[in-house]
């Protein structure tokens, strides 16, 4: 090809929207986080103050509280979905009447709004009459009892089924398309020499599908770490903070205590540590290729 | 199958007692199979088929989460009149959807076309740049934007929520359509080079053509995303640029919550975006996952 300036005609427009809506709004938190500015009491930011927010964010009870909740909701959040759509895949993966009728339906929940998803399952678990609720209580009648939003552990559980509802099926659809490519063969010649179906999922299917698990996992870590929407529409943060993720309390020392330096201290510490997961997920997909 | 061989060793009487055994065991099979499917569709719709007659329930039938009832409008009617007005926050939803749509995918299939077919200095980096604004929490960019949109006048504009919806659009976009242009073989543009086609006509007359379902599918995703977009908007949209997911959020309130009244605003949240996202469904896996999984 020749050597013309076009490349950079079609590069530059995109390029300067990116740095002008994504790399100006970092650099413009980076350099908020160093000064103090509560934005109640004034209209602009106060003086640099060095790293004090960032020391105040590490001997922040609630800041550790934030992302131990955020770890915890993560790792559940990734064992569900991943786990789940493993379940999924494997039932589907025989090329039944039924399993291709109920393929296109797995793309349905992920269309949901996650705020919408935030307030349903709220709804579903509202315990006089919620129907999820009736439904656990009926089958197990110990949890009559139980205000599923209100305990501290169950409350952080049942954040994490809206996302693994809409993550789980749709990882499914990503195995199912790894299964699609191993052929009949190789199971019919390890049977025949006598592979147990446990032995059949841990030596042919798993390996197959550990690219996937790896994206996946990463993929889904990074959707789970930010966690926002379903935090304001279930519990908001509670009860106490037991489920205040890491952005929930950004949001809440920004925009209801209006602490704008101190909040862009702990959004800037959030964005190191997803843009390790972002390096990592890059790394996968660049490697892909080559 | 493969039991022909153990079959022929066993004597009879076995082979009759086995027959009706294996009869048994594939009929247990079947159930457990068909009750295994019918839980994954029920996981899969339940929650959705809830919300949606739910929409049509009067106070009464919610209460008693009742499966049979009589249906009724009413819930529609209200969250279309006042103070609800629904709407308004629909054609708002549309307007900051579409002007996205429409300055995103050009810029994103330019960009794409660039970073796919010609090399430069540092196209790794930028690569892994673009991607790494994709996954930034919206929380981080949010305070910025207040801050500055505040100054420049732009809280509660549609100028506004487009900028912030193009700062995840975009690269999300450009992502997703390399992944399109790079499955591309460049012969037939190397061909059309040699018929003596310029580079604006190979990218016009050649590729985009071919990369028609590319720019569909993120047409589509970049809609989906911009409507189903949260945080923004319930910061930096109040009163004239409203969408529909801080309309839901007004319908919910803060305490005493009408459900009915969520259940009929949330149906029209998600209906539109499940019909968009089944239209794409053969490239949806591929398009989450920005083409790491095809």
């Amino acid at each position: 090809m020749q050597k013309t300036y076009f490349r950079y005609v079609l590069l530059v427009p995109a390029l300067l929207i990116l740095a002008a809506t994504t790399i100006y709004p970092i650099a413009f938190a980076f350099v908020l986080s160093f000064r103090e500015w509560k934005i109640a009491k004034s209209p602009t930011p106060g003086p640099f103050i060095g790293f004090e927010n960032y020391q105040r964010a590490f001997s922040d009870a609630n800041f550790w509280n934030a992302l131990k909740v955020t770890s915890m909701y993560t790792v559940m959040g990734v064992g569900l979905a991943v786990g789940l759509g493993l379940a999924i895949a494997l039932l589907l993966q025989k090329p039944t009447r039924a399993s291709r009728i109920v393929k296109p339906l797995l793309i349905f929940p992920f269309a949901v709004s996650l705020a919408l998803k935030g307030y349903s399952f709220r709804f579903m678990l509202v315990p006089e009459f919620g129907v999820l609720d009736r439904i656990l209580d009926t089958l197990f009648p110990f949890v009559a009892e139980l205000n599923w939003l209100a305990h501290p552990f169950w409350a952080l559980f049942w954040m994490s089924v809206p996302e693994v509802w809409g993550w789980a099926p749709l990882i499914a659809l990503m195995f199912l398309g790894a299964l699609g490519s191993i052929s009949p063969e190789i199971f019919e010649a390890a049977k025949v020499d006598g592979a147990t179906n446990f032995e059949l999922f841990w030596h042919i299917t798993l390996p197959l599908l550990r690219p996937i698990i790896v994206i996946v996992t990463l993929l889904k870590s990074i959707f789970s770490l930010r966690m926002f929407d379903l935090v304001r529409t279930m519990t908001a943060g509670g009860p106490g903070r037991a489920t205040e993720t890491l952005n929930y309390y950004i949001y809440t020392v920004g925009f209801n205590f209006f602490d704008m330096g101190y909040a862009s201290s702990l959004a800037v510490i959030l964005a190191v540590l997803l843009s390790l997961f972002a390096l990592l997920y890059s790394r996968v997909l660049l490697g892909g290729e080559k | 199958m493969s039991q022909a061989p153990i079959a022929r060793t066993v004597s009879t009487e076995n082979k009759a007692g086995n027959s009706e055994n294996r009869f048994i065991k594939n009929f247990i099979n079947q159930t457990g199979y068909y009750i295994a499917l019918g839980l994954t569709v029920a996981f899969v719709l339940f929650p959705i088929f809830w919300i949606a007659i739910t929409a049509f329930k009067q106070s009464i039938d919610v209460q008693s989460a009742s499966l049979f009832f009589t249906p009724t409008l009413q819930n529609f009617r209200t969250i279309f009149s006042h103070p609800f007005n629904f709407a308004p926050l629909i054609y708002n939803s549309m307007v900051v959807g579409v002007l996205t749509v429409l300055i995103a995918i050009p810029l994103a299939v330019m960009c794409a076309y660039a970073i796919s077919r010609y090399t430069f200095i540092g196209q790794d980096f930028l690569l892994i740049a673009i991607l790494a604004t994709q996954f930034l929490p919206p929380v981080v960019v949010i305070l910025p934007y207040f801050i500055q949109f505040r100054n420049l006048g732009l809280l509660d504009s549609y100028t506004g929520l487009v900028i912030v919806n193009l700062s995840r659009v975009l690269p999300f976009t450009i992502w997703l359509l390399k992944g399109f242009i790079d499955t591309l073989p460049t012969e037939i543009e190397e061909a059309a080079y040699i018929d003596g086609c310029n580079e604006l006509g190979v990218l016009r007359h050649v590729t985009f053509p071919l990369i028609m379902p590319g720019i569909a599918t993120s047409t589509i995703f970049a809609f989906i995303m911009a409507w189903n977009e949260f945080l923004f908007a319930l910061i930096l949209s109040s009163t004239k640029t409203k969408t529909v997911i801080i309309g839901l959020v007004s319908v919910v309130g803060e305490q005493g919550v009408v459900w009915e009244l969520m259940s009929a605003a949330g149906l029209i949240v998600m209906v539109p975006m499940i019909i968009l996202a089944f239209s794409i469904r053969k490239y949806f896996v591929e398009g989450m996952t920005m083409g790491a999984v095809k």
